[in-house]
This record gives structure tokens, C-alpha cells and sequence, in this order.
């Protein structure tokens, strides 16, 4: 599929898109976790870049921050010391885990770029004084955002960049409820790829290579015949599709995934007239990330994938130090097991180190579902 | 482990020895309140003590507990537990040792005339991830009633933003609306005698934290652990008053009769991070060298950074919104800099030593941060190691002794030869 192979290069060389950002003259800000509101970034006329990490191994971060915190959050501090992150204009980061919210003070002190902020959410979701206090520092970041910009950003401006990543949003969706079909238009694997690069993708651009996703995965003639156990993988932030295509080449069918990477990034959209009010509720009833609370409500979400897609069998992948999802993940494989869902919980480094020992227990797991 | 490498701390004061008959004494009301059917907390993250004691809610926190077990030795035992329930050896010991005390079938007879099952739990999200995680599970597991308390981070340092005040202040109260529906109404009058309580025993913690500044220090940090006890369980209470205005009055004694921890005090040191619960005694290694860690960074914990003229009595809630999101120990480290820049300009501290817990993921993450920034300003060198204070099973005596002689001999050498 051509459309998918121009994403997955954007995935693989993102410098093409950085040097095109920077021959528009913006300024680029990166970003870290999903509660980061994109749009107030995108209005105020900059790009918001997700920060992934790099198949390197950690070196120069494991004398900043201890080795017992979480490897993904080294690795892209690893990434930021060793300068490859310096096309960034600056960073924002939200309320979320231990090892971001210590980024923020490491990133101050020994990266310096122009920028660095952190919204402080609420971890509270679906309380009206979590709306009330949230939308306050809301406010705050819009006009941060003003200021470093040095553009008005204008409720138009802003409800046109909602109504654009709405866009991006639903498309992804449309793309992903494909896999609800046996076989399946479009592996997980291929899925990742699509949506990691319409995150770092202007959303003009995304939107229209996702529809010719679209288009062309009704014709594809290389599905997947004999597709197996439908599985869903879940946990910490998946940023390279080998775990999935691990899965995948075991015989098993990554039929759904709950990530950052991919279905928590677009499953639902900002809804509501006046471009402020509706970030709010976006952001304050959207728990989609185990640091938020209530638990239930991503319980219930996961259920809610596993009935939909079919799915026989969970893969709950924690990233090493990855607190949040460590305890989680012992919580849900307890309540989906009870009702009939197989459960396996994986460990492993960001870089995937232990991968052979993976694909055994992995192909042990579908050999069980089979 | 080999258990004769353990040593309990030696300590100089005899107000110790009260601060720690109040810990027993408070497990003793607790348990006593169990019996008579009271609804027993369990309470995770730094909810305000004040509110407990204004109630008189019979609690136990995890800050507090897998501490005990520690000193027994039990910690080890307990975290096992919770291994081979599927937590992996990587989250905090507090967390595994409380999670496997409340999850064994076979508790010990020191665990058990201690440890009351819970009727309801609260958790809060202050200072780290983890420590709602745990009461969720275990809320589940016991069908408990729970409640989160969400708490805002304080990236603004010493000038927190009233929005963020308000915003907690306001999940406070509905806490307190949760717990009345166990019987234990709110009750305005003992919040505000609570907080002034509390504010009490912050000035007399500052004026005891003056003396220890005096060189040779007249408390160190072996009696600085035990004496915590009643600042950070026990604010918002007479009896920890009580013990502080004894303790003040020792330690002024002491001061004024130039009474040292050691008889030469030859280099003055701080603990950064946790020191081992199970091995106190290692705060006094170091003497050997006349050497004398004169705090722990521990002992600011709860809040006693704040001045205590910010506790308004009038205002409970806000003044206990306050104390909590400026503590040290919050997310974000403004707060947790300028304690060090203090602690190390006005207490005359010639080295740090800094310890890395295993499974912790807020402390140990800014030592590096700390060891640059007062180094870069007051030229005053840090140790970092791997140490849990928590977790006995991988205790390494003479490793962790090697770093603190090289460390201090060092330090020595610096000011003009070791003692022989």
C-alpha cells in the first residue's frame, strides 16, 4: 500500500518532516503525554511533536536519573542529551507519571531549550471542580503558548485546529475499525506505523494519506488469510512495531490496541462549540492513561475493545520502571481472567532487549488460545 | 542478609525514647479502635494528618507501617508475599511489603497486634503514582470503601498558585463529606484546634532545628529519625507537642553545654533519601571518623519546610492545602532545591550522602539534579549509592560501608588529614 509506506518513511526518517517545519519557518514543540492539548500548540501557529524514543541504549541519561526509572522516559532524555533533539523550540509536558513530571525539572536544568512547561492537570477525571481547576490552567497555557509564539490565538484560529485534529481523529478510527474484519485490511503492526506518523505529520497532510489508507485497504489482496487468535495488546507506550509484529509473525492477530501510539491518541474526539470549554471536557472526561483516575473507566474501555474486536486472548505489556501499568496490569489480568479473557503480562526494556525470551512466552500464549 | 550486620541507631537524647513509646501508643489506640468496631483508614500518600486527628480516625499509613516492619526485618518477608501475587521486585518497598502484609495468609504475631484490616481506604496521588496504585488493588481485594484525593503538583516552587490551593482545599472537604458517611462527622472547631496544633509544633521544630545547626551539632540524625514519629504522623495533636517542647528543651541544654553526638565533630554530614529502617545503626557509622550526620533529609518530610505563620487555624483546610503542596517531596523539585541550597548553607555540611531506593521513583530521580546544584553553589561534594530503605533482601553491609569511608576519608583528606 503506497499510502502506508509514505507514512511508515515519515516514521523511519522524521527528519523529512522536521526540515520541511523548519522551511515554513515554525517552530516545533515537543510534547509529551496525550493530555498535552495539541490544538492550543497548533493555533498559536507552531507544530506539536510527540517525543518518542530511539532504538539506541540509554548511555549519558542513566548518570541524570537513576536506572530504576522508567526506560522510555530515559531513553528520550538520552535522546535530548545527546543532542538529537535539537530542533526543538521547546517542550511541554503534562501531569501525568513519575518519569515525566522529572523530566520536567532534568530538562530545565541541563537541556535549556526556550521553552519548557507543564500543565498541571488534574489526575481526577469526571468531576465538575476538576473541570473548574483545569480550565484554569487551560487558560494558562494559551497563554503561554501567546507569548512564545507571539501570536494571538483567536477562539476561530483554535476551533479550526480542534475541527482539523477531529479530522485526523476519526479518520484514524475509521482505519482502525478495520481490524474488526477476519482477515483483517490492516495489520497492528501497519496500524502503528499509520497512526505514529499522522502524530508527528501536519494534519492536512495525514488526513489525506489516511483516506487513501482507506481506499486502498479495500482493494488489498495481501490480507491475511489464516489470521488466528485475536488479541489485544495493551500497557505502556509502544513506540516501535516489534513486540506487534512479533505477535503477528507467532500467528496471532492483533485484532485491537489500547496505547498511546495508537487508539488512546484518537479515540475520541473534542466535542463542543466554544473551543475552550470543549478541551476541558476533552481532557477532564478522557481516562485513557492508568495514572488517571478512576480505574473503572479504562476497565471498562478495555472491555468495551475486547467485546467489539472479538478478542480472545490480552497481551499487557509493561515497559521496565513503567509504574502505572506494573500495578495495572496485575489489577486487570485479575478482573479480565475472571471473566474469561486470558491474560499475559510482559516485561521487557524499552529497547526490547529480551525479545527471544519474549517470542517464546508469546508463542506459548497463542498456542494456548488456539 | 546476614542479620548481625544490623544495628539499631545509637541515639543521645532521652526524648527519643518518648517519641518512639508514641508510636507504639498510637498502634495501641488503633488497634484498640479496631476492637471497639471503630471504621479503621488506610491511607496512602501525604493526606493531611491534622484531619485524622481532628476526627479521631484510627489510621494507618503506608508511609509509616512497612517502616516498622522494616526494623523487625520483616520488610523482606513481606515484599516476597506480594512478588508471588505478581508485583515485580521493581515498585517500592513500601508498597510490596504493605501489599504482601495485607495479602499473606500467615502474618507474624509483631504484624499482626499491629495491623487491623481496613474499612476504608483513601488514597492520594501525593507525592508519586504508586501510591494510589496500591490502594486500588487493595481496595478491591478487602471490597472497600475508597476514596481518591487528587492532589495538583507544585512546579511553582515557594509561590504556589492559588488555583491549585483552592482545588485541593476543595477535594479535602469532600473527603471529609466521605467520611462522614462512616460516622465520623466534620468537626470545624477540632479541625481548627488541629491546625493549630500542628502550627505549634512547627515552631518548636524550627527552634529545635536552630540548635541542631550549632556545631557540635546536639541531635543528630540517629535521634532526627526516631524524633520524626510525632512531626509527621502525629501534627495537629497535644501529645506531639508535648514531645517537641521536651525535645527543644534537650536539645537547648545540650547546645548550650556544648554537648556533640561525638566527642570531636570533624566533618558534618546530611542523608539524602531514605536511610535503611532495618539498619538505623548505619546513621552513626560515620562517627568513627568523627564524622556526624547531623539530619536527614527525611525529617522535612510533611510539610516542615513550610513557615509555620502561613497555618492559619481560621482557615484549616487552606492551611493544610498549603503544608501539603509545598512539601519537599512533591513531583517536581523546586521546593526539594531550595531545602538542599539551606540545609546545606545554614547547617555548615562538608558532604551528602545520597541513597537510590530501588523502587522509588521520586527521590532518587533528583539526586543527581541536587548533587550539581550544590556543588555548583557551595562547592559541598555528594555521594550517591544504591540503598533501600526499605527492602532488607539486598542489603549490602560492607559495600555500603566501603562507599562511606571512601566518602568520608575523603572529606577529611580535604579538611586536613583522617583521624587516627
Amino acid at each position: 500500500m503506497k499510502s502506508l509506506e509514505t507514512m511508515r518513511r515519515y516514521v523511519r526518517e522524521p527528519q523529512l518532516l522536521i526540515n520541511g517545519y523548519r522551511a515554513l519557518g515554525k517552530k516545533i514543540i515537543g510534547y509529551r503525554c496525550l493530555y498535552v492539548p495539541e490544538e492550543i500548540i497548533h493555533a498559536a501557529g507552531m507544530v506539536p511533536y510527540p517525543l518518542f524514543g530511539g532504538p539506541e541504549p540509554i548511555s549519558l541519561a542513566d548518570s541524570y536519573l537513576q536506572p530504576y526509572i522508567c526506560e522510555f522516559i530515559r531513553n528520550v532524555f538520552d535522546r535530548a542529551l545527546e543532542g538529537k533533539l535539537k530542533f526543538l523550540d521547546g517542550l511541554v509536558l503534562c501531569n501525568t507519571c513519575d518519569a515525566v513530571r522529572k523530566m520536567y525539572d532534568h530538562w530545565r536544568t541541563y537541556i535549556k531549550t526556550h521553552l519548557c512547561y507543564i500543565i498541571n492537570n488534574p489526575q481526577e477525571t469526571y468531576s465538575n471542580h476538576a473541570y473548574s481547576y483545569y480550565y484554569i490552567e487551560l487558560q494558562n497555557f494559551r497563554l503561554e503558548m501567546e507569548n512564545f509564539s507571539g501570536q494571538k490565538i483567536t477562539d476561530e484560529n483554535l476551533a479550526r485546529s480542534i475541527s482539523l485534529y477531529n479530522e485526523t481523529r476519526s479518520l484514524l478510527k475509521k482505519a482502525y475499525l478495520l481490524r474488526k474484519q477476519d482477515p483483517a485490511a490492516l495489520s497492528g503492526a501497519e496500524t502503528l506505523d499509520m497512526v505514529m506518523a499522522a502524530m508527528i505529520m501536519p494534519k492536512e497532510e495525514a488526513n489525506t494519506l489516511i483516506r487513501d489508507v482507506l481506499k486502498e485497504a479495500g482493494n488489498r489482496v495481501d490480507r491475511r488469510q489464516n489470521s488466528g487468535p485475536r488479541i489485544l495488546i495493551t500497557g505502556s507506550i509502544i513506540d516501535q512495531p516489534a513486540l506487534i509484529r512479533l505477535v503477528e509473525e507467532m500467528g496471532g492477530m492483533v485484532a485491537a490496541d489500547d496505547l498511546c501510539t495508537t487508539s488512546r491518541y484518537f479515540w475520541q474526539e473534542v466535542k463542543g462549540d466554544n473551543p475552550m470549554d470543549a478541551l476541558c471536557l476533552y481532557a477532564t472526561q478522557r481516562c485513557l492513561c492508568p495514572c488517571m483516575h478512576p480505574a473503572e473507566k479504562r476497565l471498562a474501555h478495555l472491555q468495551e475493545l475486547i467485546r467489539e474486536f472479538a478478542v480472545e486472548g490480552v497481551i499487557y505489556f509493561n515497559i521496565k520502571y513503567c509504574d502505572p501499568f506494573i500495578f495495572e496490569g496485575v489489577m486487570f489480568k485479575e478482573v479480565l481472567e475472571k471473566t474469561g479473557i486470558p491474560v499475559m503480562v510482559l516485561e521487557a526494556g524499552h529497547d526490547l532487549s529480551g525479545i527471544g525470551q519474549l517470542k517464546t512466552r508469546v508463542q506459548a500464549f497463542i498456542e494456548m488460545l488456539w | 542478609m546476614a542479620e548481625e550486620v544490623t544495628s539499631r541507631a545509637a541515639t543521645v537524647l532521652q526524648t527519643t525514647v518518648e517519641a518512639s513509646r508514641s508510636v507504639r501508643w498510637y498502634y495501641e489506640k488503633v488497634t484498640a479502635a479496631k476492637k471497639n468496631n471503630k471504621p479503621v483508614v488506610w491511607a496512602f500518600g501525604l493526606v493531611p494528618r491534622e484531619i485524622w486527628h481532628a476526627l479521631d480516625i484510627p489510621v494507618v499509613t503506608l508511609e509509616h507501617f512497612p517502616l516498622l516492619l522494616a526494623a523487625k526485618q520483616l520488610s523482606g518477608k513481606y515484599s516476597q508475599v506480594a512478588e508471588e501475587r505478581g508485583f515485580t521486585r521493581d515498585i517500592c518497598a513500601y508498597h510490596s511489603c504493605f501489599l504482601g502484609a495485607a495479602l499473606s495468609d500467615q502474618l507474624d504475631a509483631y504484624t499482626e497486634k499491629r495491623f487491623p484490616s481496613p474499612d476504608i481506604i483513601v488514597a492520594s496521588n501525593f507525592p508519586c503514582n504508586q501510591e494510589v496504585k496500591t490502594p486500588q488493588y487493595l481496595a478491591e481485594h478487602y471490597k472497600c470503601p475508597f476514596f481518591y484525593l487528587d492532589a495538583p503538583i507544585n512546579p511553582w516552587g515557594e509561590e504556589i498558585k492559588k488555583h491549585a490551593v483552592e482545588y485541593y482545599e476543595t477535594n479535602l472537604e469532600r473527603l471529609l463529606v466521605f467520611l462522614e458517611k462512616f460516622g465520623y462527622r466534620p468537626d470545624w472547631a477540632a479541625l481548627q484546634e488541629s491546625v493549630r496544633l500542628s502550627q505549634h509544633l512547627l515552631r518548636l521544630w524550627n527552634k529545635i532545628v536552630d540548635y541542631r545547626k550549632k556545631a557540635p551539632t546536639p541531635m543528630g540524625a540517629a535521634d532526627g529519625y526516631i524524633c520524626l514519629y510525632p512531626l509527621f504522623q502525629l501534627p495537629g495533636t497535644g501529645i506531639a507537642v508535648e514531645i517537641y517542647e521536651r525535645l527543644l528543651n534537650e536539645v537547648r541544654q545540650r547546645a548550650e553545654s556544648g554537648l556533640g553526638v561525638v566527642d570531636e565533630e570533624r566533618v558534618r554530614l546530611i542523608w539524602a533519601g531514605l536511610p535503611p529502617a532495618y539498619n538505623l545503626g548505619l546513621l552513626n557509622y560515620p562517627e568513627r571518623y568523627g564524622a556526624v550526620v547531623v539530619q536527614s533529609e527525611l525529617e522535612w518530610i510533611g510539610g516542615a519546610i513550610l513557615d509555620p505563620e502561613a497555618l492559619n487555624a481560621k482557615k484549616p483546610l487552606e492551611s493544610l492545602a498549603r503544608k501539603t503542596l509545598l512539601d519537599f517531596v512533591n513531583p517536581t523539585y523546586s521546593n526539594r532545591i531550595n531545602l538542599w541550597k539551606r540545609l546545606t548553607r545554614e547547617f555548615k555540611i562538608d558532604g551528602i550522602i545520597a541513597v537510590n531506593k530501588r523502587g522509588c521513583r521520586n527521590l532518587p530521580a533528583g539526586n543527581r539534579l541536587i548533587k550539581d546544584t550544590v556543588y555548583q553553589e557551595s562547592r559541598v561534594p555528594m555521594i550517591i549509592f544504591d540503598l533501600d530503605g526499605v527492602d532488607n533482601r539486598e542489603y549490602d553491609d560492607a559495600q555500603v560501608k566501603a562507599n562511606i569511608d571512601t566518602f568520608v576519608e575523603s572529606l577529611l583528606s580535604k579538611k586536613g588529614g583522617r583521624k587516627q
